[in-house]
């Protein structure tokens, strides 16, 4: 009997025939390749794009028969899908990609910070799938991003630790809102133009951003830091609006409100910025105030905002 | 005959004083349904009425009428609030009041964070209860401007010295630990000294020196185990003082911005009840209600 698996059972030419098979097999998966990644840096059509890099993204070249010496990794695909993602919003120069010398890699810049933080994406290798955007020299990941999945988590931890604390006394506070808007500007459009699920956690500008904090049960001690804080820098800490929590106004448009947001039950503590035009986000008044910096760092193991817990542990 | 004389004017009498009391009570309830406060103030309390608003010292017979309605005060002060509190508003514009019961208000000091609870507004008698605690704190900041003080700056110095101290005595770990080590070995070679009679009390005062600073030493260590939660205890103190500071120094501003200092703020506060009466008599006599 004939056993077309095993090949003990085959004839000469019938193994030659199923081994000139698995070749061309993985030469079409090589061209698929190709083809994927012609798509991926030279299409004009950001649906296109989308679908190589989708597909690039867990995309095995190597079979048993046909192995590529010189292969990127699938995060590269990630970091190529995001600089052409912001090219056809006319945004391609806001990041720069680099290929290594020696090796196939590719790093990323964003053009307004330049050498000051060098990123690339890293794949997250559990059952979740993904990647996460890294900065090389710190390790703080920025967002997660799951193609497959069509989701978007921004990481208030990592975006605190590298642009408020690290980088905050050597790059001035524009240019880190420069840099870290092209972020925003990526997501957005994968949120607008493919109906990603996306959280822009302290990103958020939109009013109604409830931004929650670490202790949901907030020590009353916290608040009273800032109202301290505040009137020694010429601003007043104020009853919240329904007498829940507390409401400083910041700039004649800017008000900040912390308030318990469960009146019943479990509380749940958290922040708020409203501005009329709805562009001032949390991360934004850690950036221009600098007392309120201060009170957030100082009180950041209560009052960190909370990323997603699924995604960011 | 007499008899029923006396039986009559006894009741001419009585009908009499229900009279009065039914004209007391229609004259004030005439005097709500116009709206007119004035009136009601001075039948709640004509001798009052009559010697700050009259300035006259006419002994009228104390007449007990308003006695008629102390069991609805609750209700009168619920009305009369209405426009005693819009007055208040723009003589005092830093109190907040809270109704929180029929006709009983709570007084807070200002509308920043964690304000305080300042007393009761009794409507009736147009007078503020403030209470003691919260108005003498007022009062003594008060007073310690002057010094360039605030009411707590003693307290926070002397909490935050001792938490200097705490710290140092942390830092000062190591520099102990040397200090041990040294006294150690001097104790051992105390005690391998020879022991003649003519040199024992010294050697026993030397050891006993060692020992107690040994044992100084020890009694730092422990404090510096628990310095670190006693200067976050501090840290807590602080908070707690510096709030209360930066709360009368709000509450000093609003005075200041209101009434230019503290003795104008009380000085209007004995006159409250005049300067309101004279207010709604002014309305009246205006003929316009100004909505200002």
């Amino acid at each position: 009997m004939i056993n077309e698996n095993d090949p003990s059972t085959l004839t000469t030419s019938g193994r030659l025939l199923n081994y000139n098979e698995a070749i061309k097999s993985g030469l079409e998966t090589g061209l698929t390749f190709t083809k994927l990644m012609d798509q991926l840096i030279k299409t004009h059509d950001a649906d296109e794009l989308v679908a190589a890099a989708t597909q690039l993204a867990d995309f095995k070249l190597d079979s048993d028969y046909v192995t590529f010496p010189h292969q990127y990794s699938n995060a590269d695909y990630y970091l190529l899908f995001m600089s052409r993602m912001l090219e056809l919003h006319d945004q391609g120069k806001h990041v720069m990609v680099q290929s290594r010398d020696h090796h196939e890699e590719l790093t990323q810049q964003l053009t307004p910070l330049g050498d000051r933080g060098t990123f690339s994406f890293r794949v997250e290798t559990s059952e979740n799938g993904g990647v996460f955007y890294r900065e090389r020299a710190t390790g703080q990941s920025l967002f997660y991003l799951n193609l497959e999945r069509k989701m978007f988590r921004f990481n208030s931890h990592a975006l605190t630790q590298l642009f408020i604390i690290d980088l905050h006394d050597t790059v001035p506070a524009d240019t880190v809102k420069a840099s870290v808007q092209i972020l925003v500007d990526f997501a957005r459009y994968l949120k607008e133009d493919y109906g990603y699920s996306v959280d822009f956690n302290v990103l958020d500008a939109a009013n109604q951003q409830n931004y929650a904090v670490r202790s949901a049960d907030l020590p009353a001690g916290v608040v009273d830091r800032l109202f301290v804080a505040a009137a020694k820098n010429d601003y007043m800490l104020t009853n919240g609006v329904n007498g829940n929590g507390a409401q400083i106004q910041l700039d004649k448009n800017v008000v900040v409100d912390i308030f318990n947001n469960q009146l019943e039950g479990q509380p749940e503590w958290v922040l708020t910025v409203h501005d009329d035009d709805q562009k001032v986000s949390w991360f934004d008044i850690l950036l221009r105030y600098p007392f309120m910096r201060d009170w957030y760092l100082e009180n950041l193991d209560d009052l960190e905002i909370v990323s997603d817990p699924l995604i960011f542990s | 005959m007499e008899n029923q004389e006396q039986q009559a004017s006894a009741a001419d009498v009585l009908t009499q004083a229900i009279a009065n009391k039914l004209d007391y009570l229609s004259t004030l309830q005439a005097a709500v349904q116009h709206g007119d406060d004035r009136q009601v103030y001075e039948l709640l309390d004509q001798a009052r009425y009559y010697q700050e608003i009259k300035k006259t010292r006419a002994a009228r017979t104390v007449n007990h009428l308003a006695e008629l309605v102390d069991n609805i005060h609750p209700q009168i002060s619920h009305y009369l609030s209405d426009n005693l509190i819009d007055y208040l508003g723009h003589v005092y514009p830093f109190f907040y009041y809270e109704e929180y019961t029929t006709g009983r208000f709570h007084i807070y000091f200002g509308n920043w964070w964690d304000r305080r609870l300042f007393g009761d507004l009794d409507v009736v008698n147009v007078r503020f209860n403030f209470d003691k605690t919260e108005y003498q704190k007022l009062q003594r900041s008060f007073e310690l401007e002057a010094q360039h003080q605030r009411l707590n700056t003693a307290k926070i110095e002397q909490i935050s010295s001792e938490s200097e101290a705490l710290q140092k005595l942390m830092d000062a770990q190591s520099v102990r630990d040397n200090q041990k080590t040294q006294l150690r070995e001097q104790l051992k070679e105390n005690s391998q000294k020879s022991s003649m009679p003519w040199d024992t009390s010294k050697i026993k005062d030397e050891r006993q020196q060692i020992v107690d600073q040994l044992t100084e030493l020890a009694d730092q260590d422990e404090k510096a185990l628990n310095a670190h939660k006693a200067i976050k205890e501090n840290d807590d103190k602080i908070l707690v003082l510096s709030k209360e500071d930066t709360i009368l120094n709000y509450e000093k501003q609003s005075i200041r911005d209101a009434f230019d200092d503290f003795e104008h703020f009380e000085a209007h506060n004995q006159s409250l009840y005049a300067d309101y009466l004279n207010s709604l008599i002014g309305k009246s006599e205006g003929g316009v209600k100004t909505n200002d």
